[in-house]
């Protein structure tokens, strides 16, 4: 059964017409160009009905609904703490199972090489001093990096094309993406992003939803834990700059 | 859906294009239009490295059928050569 979305209708509107526009010119009217303009119409339509059968069931403003429940309610807990430190975006390998991001409670210059796998909880010891607790969160960035079909290498080119894919070709909020790596230096920039940027408390925290992405597929790529340094919106370009620790 | 729109867009253009320019050219044989067809659907499908896994597949099976319309066009002329 298809699901009923435009591309749906579109296609099933250009098949009935070019089927009409095709078969009427081949057969009566004996006019070559009207019946390519019918072919045209044709593949036109097998195409929408290819693509509009990959659209998902849950409209935009639902995922949107669903996006901004799960944040308000760790950004209601990151600003009750007074939690002022920025976020470790740790790799699967670290966290046991999914790329998750690391809240400092206490703000840290140098913090502690993370070596042994973290345990599954929201509070987590992850260095030998008392003050080294912080909250474990799941970001836009770990269901992101779930999306990837293969896990990305750590080079530019790599991630860039598994930034390009995600944002481009699975999401749809940007047009395409340029990686410069340098040492322990990450510049992503990020070309007509379609996603709000916002400067509360929480995203000063982790980071906003695209950097927070760019973060945890990076993490995962280098296998090493990444913090945000710096964001910037300039002109239809976003620029993100990640340092990699450890 | 924004890389879905500018691919359809490509190919809704280029496929126009081509009709225009070919009936300017005085091109009166329906196997020249659709071999120029689908040579450009596939050229432009696989330009668009970023689809998704799911639209990919899809894509796929479209390009599966043009190309056998096309396998019909050329059995049809190898036939009436050696008819």
């Amino acid at each position: 059964m298809l699901k009923k979305n435009p591309y749906i209708w579109a296609g099933l509107g250009l098949l009935a017409a070019g089927s009409l526009v095709f078969l009427s010119s081949y057969f009566i009217l004996l006019i070559t160009w009207l019946t390519a303009l019918g072919i045209c119409m044709l593949i036109l339509s097998f195409i929408f009905l290819a693509l509009g059968r990959t659209i998902p069931k849950l409209s935009p403003e639902v995922s949107s609904l669903l996006l901004e429940t799960g944040i308000s309610n760790i950004a209601t807990l990151v600003e009750e703490l007074g939690i002022k430190s920025k976020a470790i975006y740790l790799p699967s390998t670290i966290t046991n199972g999914k790329p998750q991001a690391l809240i400092p409670l206490h703000v840290n210059p140098s913090p502690p090489t993370i070596k042994e796998a973290l345990p599954q909880r929201l509070i987590v010891r992850y260095g030998a001093n008392p003050d080294d607790i912080g909250l474990l969160v799941t970001t836009t960035g770990t269901t992101a990096v779930s999306m990837l079909e293969v896990k990305p290498g750590p080079t530019s080119t790599e991630l860039e094309s598994a930034l390009t894919s995600l944002f481009t070709g699975l999401l749809g909020v940007a047009d395409r993406t340029r990686v410069i790596t340098a040492e322990n230096h990450i510049n992503v920039e990020i070309y007509n992003p379609r996603i709000e940027n916002k400067t509360t408390w929480f995203h000063e925290c982790l980071g906003s939803p695209l950097a927070s992405i760019v973060a945890s597929v990076a993490a995962e790529a280098w296998n090493r834990p990444i913090t945000i340094k710096q964001e910037e919106h300039h002109r239809g370009r976003y620029s993100i700059e990640l340092e990699v620790l450890g | 859906m924004k890389i879905y729109n500018s691919y359809i867009l490509t190919v809704a253009v280029l496929l126009l294009l081509t009709t225009i320019i070919l009936i300017s050219f005085g091109q009166n044989s329906l196997d020249v239009y659709y071999t120029i067809y689908i040579l450009e659907a596939l050229v432009v499908t696989e330009l668009y490295v970023y689809f998704n896994a799911k639209a990919r597949r899809g894509l796929n099976l479209v390009s599966a059928i043009l190309f056998g319309g096309f396998l019909v066009i050329v059995s049809l002329r190898v036939i009436e050569i050696l008819a």
